[in-house]
C-alpha cells in the first residue's frame, strides 16, 4: 500500500495542561516511545511534564520533539491529545479551541452532555473530536478507559488524604503502650474509585464497610475483605443502568439509605463518598447533621466534590473543618499522584490510538463501537450522542478481577456420609416386613397386623423427629420419655385383670407406679423446660 | 358405666397415637413446642382413660393407688430438678420405663404362660430390652450424678463377656418356648438377671464424654421395650408409641455420633479415651509452648472493645452452674452495643441439647443461640470468643492432627477469631483426654478458675466500667 505523506506520518501533539492545579500530562516518555513505535511523530510542549516530574529531556530522549511555542505545537499537530477539555488559557487569555488547527483531531475529556458551548466552538474548527469520557464500558475498551484509571487513583488517594488528616493509626495494634482500635472506614459507592479506596484502606489495616445501590457490587466489596452494608428494602430495584453506572433511585430507597448512613456516621472514623450519577449533580448523601454526629477527628473525603459533592459541608477543592470533622473536597486527587496518573492516562491513549491504527494508518472507523460511541465531532459535524444500540451491551465488568478467597482448608473426611438418607432404611424395613409376612402362616394374622402398625409407626417417628430442632433435643427426650410411660397401659391391664393371679397383679401395679412417675415427671419437666425458651 | 370392648378400645388408642405424633412434630420449632407437649399430655390422658374403661378391668385400690403415688413422685421430681441435673433425671426416667417393661413382661407371662411361640418370644424380647434399659439407665444416672466415676470401666475380655451374655440370652429362649409355667418363670428370671448385668456392664464401659449418645440410646431402648410389650399384649397404643420413641432415640444417637465423627459401635464398644487417647494425651501437653494468662480486668477491656463476641459453652459451664452469670455478661455486653452470640456444639454437655436448655433457663434469647453449622463460618469475623467450660469441641487438632483420637470430629473453629479467652479450672485435658493445641495459640488467653467465679468476676468488672 502506497502511503501518502499525510496518512503515513501523523503528528501527535501534547500541550501543557492549562487548568490551574492540573499537574497531569497526556503522555509520559514511556508512552511517547510507544506512540512513535506505532508510527506517529510526537511533539510535546516544553514543560508539559513538569507537574508530573517528567523532564523535557526525557521526552526528547524518547523521540519527541520538544516545542517551545504553544501555538506552534497546536498548529503543527494532526492529533492533539490532552487530559482536560479545552478551556481558556489563563496565561494569555486564548481559548484552546482557537489553537486547534482547522480540521485537526482532538482526543481528551469533553463531557459533551454538560459542555454544549465547547462542542460548538470545536465544531467551528471543523475538527474531529473523540471524548475519552464517552468511551463505552465494554470489556474490550477497558484498556482505554481513562475514567476507570483515574477513579482507581482517586480512590487510593482519597484514603491517603484521609489518613493524612486522621489522628490515629488505620490498623489496630497491641503495643507496649496500649491497644489501638482499627479505624472504621465506610465507603459509599463501590465503583472503581470506591473499590480502590476499600483496597487501600484494607491495606492500611482499617475495618471497612461499603455501600452501593447496585447489589452486584456486594461480591466485589466482599472479595476485598470489606463488609457490604445492605438495606432492609424490597430489592426489586437493581440500581444499575446499562452502562454499569448507578441510576436514580426511588424516594423510599433513598430514605432507607439515608437512615443507614446516619447510623453508620456515628460509628465510623472515615467516610469516603464516590456517588456520582452521570450527567447530574451528585446526590447529597452525608448531610451536615450526619457529619455533626461523627466523632471529632473523623474525616470525610468527598470524591464527588466537582459535581456538587455528596456531603453537606463539602467545598470544592478545600479541606474544611466542621466541629472537629475534616471534610475534604479536593477535585485534584489524581493530580496529587501526577506521575502515576499521567502514566496510566497516557497508556490508555496509546491503547486507543493503537486500536484506531490499521497497517500504520490511523483513521476513524465507524464500524468500531468504541470510536463510534466516543466520537463527538467528525470534521465539524456533531455525531454525539450516537445512535442507540439495538441490543443492550453485554454486562460490563467494571471491577478489577479480585481473586476469590481461597477455598477453606480441606476438612477431614467424616466417617459417615452427611445427611439422613432414610430411603435405604425404608426399603430395608419394607423388604424385611414383606419377607416376614410371606414366611408366616395365616394363624399369625394378628402378629402381621401388629408388625404393620409397628413399621409404620417407626417410619412416622423417623420422619417427624428429623424435623426437631437441635436446641429442643433435651425436651424431645423428656417428652418421648413421658410418652414411653404408655407402658402403664400394660401395667393397668395386668393389675386390673382379676384372672391374672395375685403376684401378676402386684407386678402390674408396680409397673403402673414406676410408669406414672415417668409420665408425670416427663411431661412436667418438659413443660418447665419449654416455658424457659423465649425469643 | 360404659365398658369398652377390645375393638372400641382401639379407637382411643389410635387417637392417642396420632396425638403423640403431633406432639413430636410440635417440637420441631420453639414456637410450637409447648403445644406439642400439651398434645402428648392429652394423648396420654386419653390412652389411660380408655384403659380404665376397658371391659373386664377391675379397678381396685392397688391400681388407683399406684397411679396416684407414681404421679405424685414424678411431679415432685420434675418440680425439684435443677436444669443442670436434667441429664440425671432423664436417665433415671428411662430406667423406670425399662423396669415397667420387665414387670409387665413377667406379669403377662404369669397370667398367660402358654399362648404360643410368638407370644413367648415377644415376652422374652420385651423383658430383655427392658432389663438392659433399666440397669443401663441406672448406671448412666449414677455416672451423670457423679456417684460413679465417669471413666470407663474396661474389664479384660469385655467383648467376650458381652458375647457370652448375648448368646446365653438367646440360647435360654429355646427351652423357654416349651417350658411349663414354673420352669419358664425360672428361665425368665435367669435371663432377666443376665440382661441386667449386661446393661450395667455395657454402660460402665462408656466414658463420661459419650453420655449424650448413651442417654439417647437408652431413650431408644425404652421405646423398643414399650413396643415389645405392645406386641406381647396385642396393644397398638404401646406399639405405636414405642416405635415413635424408639426411632426418636435412634435418630438422636445418630446425630450425636455424627457430631463426634464416630460410629455407634465405636461409642458403645470402643471404650474411647483410654486405649488410644490416654497414653498420648496429657503427656503431650507439656511440649507445646506456653499458655498466656489473662486477668478478668483485661478480659473485660477486650470485651468492651470488641464488636462481635461468640460464647462457646461446654459442660464446665453446667457444672459450675454459671449460665445465669453468663447471661448477665451477655446482657451487659449487648447493652454496650457488642454483638453477642452463642455457638453450640451438638455434643456440648451430657445430653443432646443440654446447653440450649441451660441457656434458656438463664433467659438467653434462643435466636442468638446458634448451632455449629450456622455459626462456624463467622469465627474469622469475630473479635473475641469466650470458651466457657468447653475443651474438645474447640480443639483444632480435630482438623489437623491425624494421630488425635478426635481427628475428624467437627469442631467449632474458635481459633479463627482475633482472640480466644478460655475459662478453665486448670490445664487438665477434656473428657476425651486429648491435649488441646488451642490453649497454646498466640491469640489464646487462659482465664483460670471455676467458671462460676471467673464469670462472676468478669461481670462485676464490666459493671464497674
Amino acid at each position: 500500500m502506497v502511503k501518502t505523506a499525510l496518512e503515513a506520518v501523523m503528528r501527535v501533539g501534547i500541550p501543557t495542561e492549562v487548568h490551574p492545579g492540573e499537574r497531569r500530562v497526556a503522555a509520559t516518555p514511556d508512552t511517547v516511545g510507544k506512540l512513535i513505535k506505532l508510527g506517529f511523530e510526537v511533539s510535546i510542549q516544553s514543560g508539559a511534564g513538569e507537574g508530573a516530574k517528567l523532564a523535557d529531556a526525557a521526552y526528547a530522549e524518547a523521540g519527541a520533539e520538544v516545542v517551545q511555542d504553544v501555538n506552534a505545537l497546536w498548529a503543527e499537530s494532526d492529533i492533539i491529545i490532552k487530559v482536560r477539555s479545552p478551556e481558556t488559557d489563563p496565561a494569555d487569555g486564548t481559548d484552546e479551541c482557537e489553537r486547534l488547527r482547522e480540521g485537526g483531531w482532538l482526543i481528551s475529556m469533553i463531557q459533551p452532555a454538560t459542555n454544549g458551548p465547547l462542542v460548538e466552538r470545536l465544531a467551528a474548527r471543523k475538527s474531529t473530536v473523540i471524548a475519552l469520557d464517552q468511551i463505552p464500558r465494554i470489556s474490550r475498551a477497558q484498556k482505554m478507559d481513562v475514567l476507570s484509571s483515574m477513579a482507581n487513583i482517586a480512590g487510593y488517594r482519597a484514603i491517603i488524604e484521609a489518613a493524612n488528616h486522621f489522628g490515629s493509626f488505620f490498623a489496630g495494634q497491641i503495643t507496649a503502650a496500649g491497644r489501638t482500635r482499627p479505624a472504621q472506614v465506610m465507603v459509599i459507592g463501590a465503583g472503581v474509585a470506591g473499590l480502590a479506596a476499600i483496597a487501600a484502606a484494607r491495606g492500611l489495616g482499617a475495618e471497612v464497610s461499603a455501600f452501593d445501590v447496585r447489589l452486584a457490587a456486594k461480591e466485589q466489596v466482599e472479595s476485598l475483605g470489606a463488609r457490604f452494608l445492605e438495606l432492609e428494602f424490597p430489592a426489586d430495584e437493581g440500581g444499575e443502568t446499562s452502562g454499569g453506572y448507578a441510576k436514580i433511585m426511588s424516594k423510599e430507597f433513598i430514605d432507607a439509605e439515608m437512615a443507614l448512613f446516619a447510623e453508620q456516621a456515628r460509628k465510623v472514623d472515615i467516610i469516603v463518598t464516590t456517588a456520582l450519577i452521570p450527567g447530574r449533580k451528585a446526590p447529597l448523601l452525608i448531610t451536615k447533621e450526619m457529619v455533626d454526629s461523627m466523632k471529632p477527628g473523623s474525616v470525610v473525603v468527598d470524591l464527588a466534590a466537582e459535581q456538587g459533592g455528596n456531603c453537606g459541608y463539602t467545598e470544592c477543592d478545600q479541606a474544611v473543618e466542621a466541629g472537629g470533622v475534616t471534610v475534604i473536597g479536593y477535585t485534584d486527587l489524581t493530580s496529587r499522584l501526577a506521575t502515576q496518573s499521567s502514566q496510566l492516562f497516557g497508556t490508555n491513549l496509546v491503547n486507543l490510538l493503537s486500536d484506531m491504527t490499521t497497517d500504520g494508518v490511523c483513521a476513524i472507523d465507524l464500524e468500531d463501537e468504541v470510536v463510534r460511541k466516543s466520537m463527538i465531532l467528525r470534521d465539524g459535524e456533531v455525531t454525539w450522542p450516537p445512535a442507540p444500540d439495538p441490543e443492550k451491551a453485554a454486562a460490563p465488568s467494571t471491577a478489577p478481577d479480585a481473586a476469590k478467597p481461597a477455598s477453606p482448608a480441606q476438612k477431614p473426611a467424616p466417617v459417615e456420609d452427611s445427611g439422613p438418607s432414610s430411603m435405604p432404611m425404608v426399603l430395608t424395613a419394607l423388604v424385611g416386613a414383606a419377607a416376614i409376612y410371606v414366611g408366616l402362616d395365616e394363624s399369625m394374622s394378628i402378629f402381621v397386623q401388629q408388625l404393620t402398625v409397628f413399621v409404620l409407626a417407626c417410619f412416622v417417628g423417623w420422619q417427624v423427629v428429623w424435623n426437631v430442632t437441635a436446641a429442643l433435643h433435651t425436651p424431645l427426650m423428656s417428652v418421648t420419655n413421658a410418652i414411653s410411660g404408655i407402658i402403664i397401659v400394660g401395667g393397668m391391664l395386668q393389675a386390673g385383670n382379676p384372672d391374672a393371679g395375685e403376684l401378676a397383679q402386684i407386678l402390674g401395679a408396680v409397673a403402673i407406679l414406676v410408669a406414672s412417675i415417668n409420665i408425670a415427671g416427663g411431661f412436667l419437666v418438659t413443660q418447665r423446660m419449654l416455658a424457659m425458651f423465649r425469643k | 358405666m360404659i365398658a369398652l370392648t377390645a375393638n372400641q378400645l382401639a379407637v382411643p388408642y389410635l387417637i392417642a397415637g396420632v396425638l403423640f405424633i403431633m406432639s413430636l412434630s410440635g417440637l420441631s420449632t420453639q414456637e410450637t413446642a409447648r403445644r406439642g407437649n400439651v398434645f402428648g399430655i392429652i394423648g396420654m390422658a386419653i390412652a389411660m382413660g380408655a384403659t380404665f374403661l376397658a371391659s373386664g378391668l377391675e379397678i381396685n385400690a392397688l391400681l388407683m393407688g399406684a397411679v396416684v403415688l407414681g404421679g405424685a413422685v414424678g411431679a415432685a421430681l420434675a418440680a425439684r430438678v435443677v436444669m443442670t441435673g436434667m441429664p440425671q433425671l432423664v436417665a433415671i426416667l428411662h430406667s423406670f420405663v425399662g423396669l415397667a417393661a420387665v414387670l409387665v413382661g413377667i406379669s403377662t407371662y404369669m397370667s398367660h404362660p402358654d399362648s404360643g411361640a410368638v407370644h413367648a418370644i415377644e415376652v422374652w424380647l420385651g423383658v430383655a430390652i427392658g432389663a438392659i434399659t433399666f440397669t443401663g439407665s441406672v448406671v448412666a444416672w449414677a455416672k451423670l450424678r457423679g456417684s460413679l466415676s465417669g471413666t470407663p470401666l474396661l474389664l479384660p475380655g469385655r467383648h467376650l463377656l458381652n458375647l457370652v451374655m448375648l448368646v446365653a440370652t438367646v440360647g435360654l429362649l429355646v427351652p423357654f418356648l416349651d417350658a411349663s409355667l414354673s420352669e419358664g418363670l425360672t428361665l425368665l428370671y435367669i435371663m432377666t438377671a443376665i440382661t441386667c448385668v449386661m446393661g450395667i456392664h455395657l454402660v460402665l464401659a462408656i466414658g463420661g464424654a459419650d453420655m449424650p449418645v448413651v442417654v439417647s440410646l437408652l431413650n431408644s431402648y425404652s421405646g423398643w421395650a414399650a413396643a415389645a410389650s405392645g406386641f406381647m399384649l396385642n396393644n397398638n397404643a404401646l406399639i405405636i408409641t414405642g416405635a415413635l420413641v424408639g426411632s426418636s432415640g435412634a435418630i438422636l444417637s445418630f446425630i450425636m455420633c455424627k457430631a463426634m465423627n464416630r460410629s455407634i459401635w465405636n461409642v458403645v464398644f470402643g471404650g474411647f479415651g483410654t486405649d488410644s487417647g490416654g497414653a498420648s494425651a496429657p503427656a503431650a501437653a507439656g511440649d507445646q509452648g506456653e499458655v498466656t494468662e489473662i486477668d478478668s480486668d483485661s478480659c473485660a477491656e477486650e470485651l468492651l472493645a470488641a464488636k462481635r463476641v461468640i460464647i462457646v459453652p461446654g459442660y464446665g459451664m453446667a457444672v459450675a452452674r454459671a449460665q445465669h452469670m453468663v447471661n448477665d455478661l451477655t446482657r451487659i455486653l449487648r447493652d454496650r452495643g457488642v454483638e453477642v452470640r452463642y455457638a453450640i456444639h451438638p455434643v456440648a454437655g451430657r445430653l443432646p441439647g443440654h446447653m440450649n436448655v441451660l441457656l434458656a433457663e438463664a433467659g438467653v434469647p434462643y435466636d442468638v443461640v446458634l448451632e455449629m453449622d450456622e455459626i462456624n463460618d463467622d469465627f474469622p469475623k469475630t473479635d473475641v470468643v469466650l470458651v466457657i467450660g468447653a475443651n474438645d469441641i474447640v480443639n483444632p487438632g480435630a482438623q489437623t492432627d491425624t494421630s488425635s483420637p478426635i481427628y475428624g470430629m467437627p469442631v467449632l473453629e474458635a481459633w479463627k477469631s482475633s482472640m480466644v479467652v478460655i475459662f478453665k479450672r486448670g490445664m487438665g485435658a477434656g473428657y476425651a483426654g486429648v491435649a488441646n493445641p488451642l490453649f497454646f495459640h498466640d491469640n489464646s488467653r487462659m482465664l483460670f478458675g471455676n467458671a462460676g467465679d471467673t464469670v462472676a468476676q468478669l461481670v462485676s468488672n464490666l459493671r464497674e466500667r
